[in-house]
């Protein structure tokens, strides 16, 4: 499939805004199963340079700064992506590595712990305690294959939680989501990576878009013509695995990968220190069209 | 009898060991230079080393060298604690630990480097993966930071300690931002100027090489196609416990003292905004953690840092020692593997022990530690976790089973250490020479391919008996440690510049600091201006209360109204006439009411706040002067105390020392910026203070009586009734005073005189116009210095029908308002980059640095 991806954010100010530094992490991602044919950022008023990085995971990130005072920032980033239909996900051969196998290769295979490690500890938005591994118990049998058990665990959340739009704000700790049973895609994607982890797997955070379906005849999707985040697990011999906990689906050729990293303090697709003492308001607009 | 005495003193010393001692060596014999040491401290007598002790307590008070501590309601300033005993090693001895550090910091160096490139320590199974990955210093955004020089760590403190076999050990790690050098330094100074006798035979190296190596790095490590580079010493600012330290260190080493709201990042470089404008910066010795460094990379609530940082330092634009990454090594899991990382990096052993270490993310490691407790200390492996050392041996039975579920659940992140055992060295307590248990902090900076170890360090010793307490937090005292020799003619090290010695020739002045210049002479004078006006009042008001009617008289009531006025404490005398029957208890409310903004405790306290702010601007003449007022600040605010037969002694005093405080700027600051802001502040202050009290006392005509008592206040209050007297004699008339005060130039208190210094002082600040034209605030003096040249005194000495003297008070309103535009202009002129970055959180913890 191929995707024309127009991506605006808009932010108001109430006083003028003399300083601003932001970083991007809005490229997608060229993968065995993606290509990024071009991709523009457009930020209003411009900056005199903006600077490209590739971040510890391999993510493109872009770094610029306004000095001059401005009321509105637009960051507009637009791309051509191709998603080849999958490769990883749904499985023709499923995986039958099980989840005690699973757990005692990564704990002791030295290759897997020192490649995977940092996907099994807890990160700065991924921390659990008894109360998340006791959610997620019934799905993670030890005799049950890994792919299997997470597939489960996104049914469980999938069907327990609902998805509101305004109950969290990114920094809503997973125990409160758990506790409402409310959220948005990075609350559950938060959540499965911490039952994931709890349980000795490796699983990381993707940040991407999803392309929504038309209304008509279907169901629309959630989390739809918005940035949109899921999770990846580590299934030995195999490799990463993506699943969607928030559609309860298998990613595929409709979502756009931009990002990944522990959890989405590593890839927040936009973040910025300004200098002003006003308040601000913020608009987001996602297209994802495909061509 | 001398050598008897010694002996006994020594003996004495010596009779009270319970455990190893720094005075003797391994055979149980005294080490000679602690022979001589004693004989010479025996020389002196205890009573009178107990009286420079306390001389280098009141000099380092005076100093200003101080400890902050966190968490004390008044923000307390603990004075630093030096005990005058310095530790002693020999040089031989010294020169086997020094290749013991320069080894471990060549390692770390490798370590560094290792961690945030291709890891391959953990590739090659030298080190468990959890070294990285569970590391709280170990920050993602920095895999691409590098310094240009061939060393990472450029500057590197180890803490020592001796064991009972003689060797040092090393305790600890400090490699982000390490502290105390400075205030080595500064015991260093303090000893050599007030006991000078105590190294009598004794050859002492110096401290300054390593110093010298410091600045030679620096200037490597800055742009050479630059003559004068700036460089910029960070500090988190006032509030943190060792900003003295930052302070001291920073006017000694020559460089910029800037907080991170005074360095902006621009297209990709950083830049002071000092008054001068921006200012590119190349290079920034922080004294900031590594996760408060850059807020849109690191810590997002931090407001410490600068945005953007990173980035600059990635483009290679600016270099920041040390590199912030740099915590990843202070993580005290290393210690358990410091030996294989030594034979794998350099294929030699340690040099110097760590002490024995166990991380128990490994099964036998942790085994060990679960049924060893009783010997070990129990620390997370990541600093800052808020979890405290625990000591094995003082748990009950229920907290040690409690200990071990908690290890034993998440094991990786637990280490133990072998409980340190230090050495002992005599420390003066109480008038007595008593063993302390002491440990060493050693100092190194990178120099070229090898590390300078500083020939000396900061030893910090218990101040109780037979406990280990030594963090400055918790009031530990320090130590000159002396690297000592018999032979003075020892070559000295040879310091290779690669450039000439002068480094930053150009000290910018940050906007920050500029404000905080320019409020302190507004303050001082503000506090002056009204002391000044109510001791005059109190003197009227004593007179009448001795000699006078009971009935209170026209004219008290204007001066305590003016002073209302004055002070801007309405309502003040304006409205109560309960206040005006008993005057003094609003008066001690107006001089120690901390509260009130206005009252002389109030502007006193702004006045020290933003002293210590700038304190890298002041000289030892000015400390102790501020020292002074600190002291009579601390006295007023003691309101119970004060009655109307006292007030005036102290507040005489405080005008004392304030006054000398300027005379000491008047008479030895530099004339630059930092100069000419303070004067500015202060004349701008002098200016309306006087106006205010003119108005009140001459806005309305008043009966010839009550106005020769006004005009006698006015005069004392511009310090002109000895020359108006000489040419007027007792004839007292407001048109010959009004002549004086507004027209005299050559007095310091008429206004023209005022204004007109006040024209020449902005037209030397650095100016944002094009060539020769005026800035608004040169418009608006203009503009007032000739409204007052211009006055026609008889017009303005009379009244209307109602006996308003209006055409006075509209001038003296007009001149105030413009004076009062002058330094709104210059707030924005110079200071406006002083606004605080937006952070969408409060912040959580407080970036410390302690000792």
């Amino acid at each position: 499939m191929k995707y024309k991806l127009i991506h605006k954010t808009e932010y108001r100010y109430a006083e003028p805004v003399s300083n601003y530094h932001s970083l991007l992490c809005l490229t997608p991602r060229t993968l065995p199963d993606q290509l990024c044919t071009e991709f523009r950022i457009e930020v209003t008023p411009e900056p005199s340079q903006i600077f490209e990085r590739t971040d510890f995971y391999g993510n493109k990130t872009h770094y610029f700064s306004l000095h001059s005072p401005h009321k509105k920032l637009t960051v507009l980033t637009t791309g051509m992506v191709e998603r080849q239909s999958e490769m990883t996900g749904s499985l023709f051969i499923p995986s039958v590595v099980t989840c005690r196998e699973a757990r005692n290769r990564m704990l002791n295979e030295r290759s897997l712990k020192i490649a995977f490690l940092e996907y099994i500890l807890p990160s700065p938005f991924v921390k659990w305690d008894q109360e998340i591994m006791d959610f997620a118990q019934e799905c993670f049998l030890d005799d049950k294959p890994l792919y299997e058990c997470v597939q489960h665990l996104c049914r469980k959340i999938y069907t327990e939680f609902k998805f509101v739009s305004d109950f969290t704000t990114i920094h809503t700790p997973i125990k409160d989501v758990l506790a409402a049973r409310k959220g948005v895609c990075q609350d559950f994607s938060h959540l499965a990576i911490a039952c994931i982890r709890s349980f000795g797997f490796a699983a990381r955070y993707v940040s991407g878009y999803l392309e929504t379906l038309p209304p008509p005849g279907k169901q629309k999707m959630q989390g739809s013509d918005a940035s949109h985040a899921w999770i990846s697990v580590y299934i030995p011999d195999y490799g990463w695995c993506d699943f969607d906990p928030t559609n309860n689906v298998v990613p595929g050729e409709r979502h756009i990968v931009t990002a990944w990293g522990r959890d989405y303090n590593d890839v927040p697709p936009l973040k910025g220190i300004i200098f002003s003492y006003g308040k601000h308001t913020l608009s987001v607009e996602v297209d994802v069209i495909p061509l | 009898m001398l050598a008897e005495a010694s002996v006994n003193l020594l003996q004495s010393y010596q009779s009270g060991l319970s455990s190893y001692d720094e005075v003797l060596d391994l055979n149980g014999r005294i080490k000679p230079y602690w022979k001589a040491l004693f004989s010479t401290m025996e020389k002196l007598g205890i009573d009178e080393l107990q009286n420079r002790n306390k001389e280098i307590v009141n000099k380092l008070r005076e100093n200003g060298v101080t400890y902050n501590v966190y968490g004390t309601p008044d923000g307390l300033n603990r004075p630093w604690q030096l005990d005058p005993i310095p530790f002693l090693i020999e040089q031989k001895e010294w020169n086997g630990i020094a290749k013991g550090l320069q080894q471990r910091a060549v390692l770390l160096d490798l370590i560094l480097k290792d961690l945030y490139g291709p890891r391959n320590l953990i590739k090659d199974g030298i080190i468990p993966a959890e070294l990285v990955f569970d590391n709280a210093g170990f920050f993602r955004p920095c895999t691409d930071i590098k310094l240009s020089s061939d060393k990472q760590l450029t500057l590197f403190a180890a803490d020592m300690a001796r064991g009972p076999d003689g060797q040092m050990w090393l305790v600890d790690n400090r490699t982000q931002a390490p502290s105390g050098s400075g205030y080595t330094l500064e015991n260093r100074i303090v000893m050599s100027k007030l006991l000078p006798e105590l190294a009598d035979g004794m050859y002492v190296s110096k401290l300054s090489p390593y110093f010298n190596s410091l600045q030679n790095t620096v200037l490597k490590l800055s742009d050479k196609s630059k003559e004068a580079p700036n460089i910029v010493y960070m500090t988190p600012g006032p509030n943190n416990e060792a900003y003295f330290e930052h302070a001291y260190l920073a006017s000694y080493l020559g460089y910029t003292l800037a907080q991170g709201d005074d360095l902006l990042v621009r297209n990709g470089s950083v830049w002071l905004k000092s008054i001068e404008g921006l200012q590119k910066v190349d290079v920034i010795i922080r004294r900031i953690d590594d996760d408060w460094c850059d807020p849109l990379e690191l810590r997002e609530d931090s407001r410490l840092g600068v945005p953007g940082l990173l980035q600059a330092i990635r483009m290679g634009n600016v270099q920041v020692l040390n590199a912030p990454g740099s915590s990843v090594l202070e993580n005290h899991a290393f210690h358990a593997f410091m030996g294989n990382i030594c034979t794998y990096f350099l294929g030699e052993k340690l040099i110097m022990p760590s002490v024995a270490t166990w991380w128990c993310g490994h099964v036998k490691e942790l085994n060990y530690v679960l049924s060893h407790m009783d010997e070990l200390i129990i620390k997370k492996a990541n600093r800052k976790t808020k979890f405290r050392s625990i000591y094995g041996r003082l748990l009950s039975a229920s907290e040690k089973d409690e200990l071990k579920r908690m290890i034993s659940q998440k094991p990786h992140e637990f280490i133990a250490q072998q409980e340190i055992s230090l050495s002992t060295t005599p420390s003066l307590i109480d008038g007595n020479i008593v063993p302390r248990y002491a440990a060493l902090r050693a100092f190194l900076v990178a120099n070229g391919n090898e590390y300078h170890v500083m020939q000396g360090g900061l030893t910090r010793s218990s101040p109780v008996k037979d406990r280990f307490v030594i963090s400055n937090q918790y009031g530990g005292l320090s130590k000159d440690t002396w690297i000592v020799s018999d032979k003075t003619g020892e070559v000295p090290e040879k310091i290779v510049y690669t450039a000439p010695a002068s480094v930053n020739k150009h000290i910018s002045l940050p906007s920050q600091s500029a404000e905080n210049l320019f409020w302190i002479g507004r303050y001082c004078e503000r506090t002056m201006a009204v002391i000044k006006f109510m001791n005059i009042t109190i003197n009227v008001l004593n007179l009448d209360r001795n000699f006078g009617g009971s009935a209170k008289q026209e004219h008290i009531k204007i001066l305590l109204q003016s002073l209302t006025h004055l002070s801007a404490t309405y309502p003040g005398f304006l409205e109560e006439e309960e206040r005006m029957s008993d005057p003094y208890k609003e008066i001690i409310d107006l001089v120690s009411n901390t509260n009130r903004p206005g009252s002389i405790a109030s502007s006193i306290s702004s006045f020290l706040n933003a002293v210590s702010a700038v304190r890298n601007q002041w000289n030892m003449e000015t400390w102790r002067i501020v020292d002074l007022i600190d002291n009579g600040f601390q006295e007023i605010r003691n309101a119970g105390h004060m009655n109307s037969n006292n007030i005036q002694k102290t507040l005489d005093g405080l005008f004392n020392n304030m006054f000398t405080f300027l005379g000491i700027i008047a008479e030895s600051m530099p004339r630059d910026n930092s100069f000419l802001l303070l004067e500015t502040g202060k004349l701008i202050e002098r200016i309306l203070s006087r106006i205010s009290v003119i108005q009140s006392n001459f806005g309305v005509k008043n009966s010839s009586g009550v106005e020769n008592e006004l005009i006698e206040a006015t005069l004392i209050n511009h310090h002109l009734l000895v020359s108006y007297r000489q040419i007027y004699k007792s004839h007292l008339s407001v048109e010959a005073m009004l002549d004086m005060i507004l027209l005299e130039k050559t007095l310091p208190f008429s206004l023209v005189y005022m204004l007109d210094e006040l024209k020449s002082n902005l037209g030397r600040l650095p100016s944002t116009t094009r060539g020769e034209r005026l800035n608004d605030a040169q418009k608006y003096v203009l503009q007032a210095s000739t409204l007052i040249k211009l006055a026609d005194i008889p017009a303005l000495s009379k009244s209307n029908g109602k006996s308003d003297r209006s055409e006075l008070f509209e001038l003296l309103s007009e001149v105030s308002r413009l004076i009062s535009s002058v330094s709104v202009n210059l707030t924005n002129m110079y200071f406006s980059h002083t606004i605080m970055h937006h952070s969408f959180f409060e912040p959580v913890d407080y970036n410390k640095d302690e000792i």
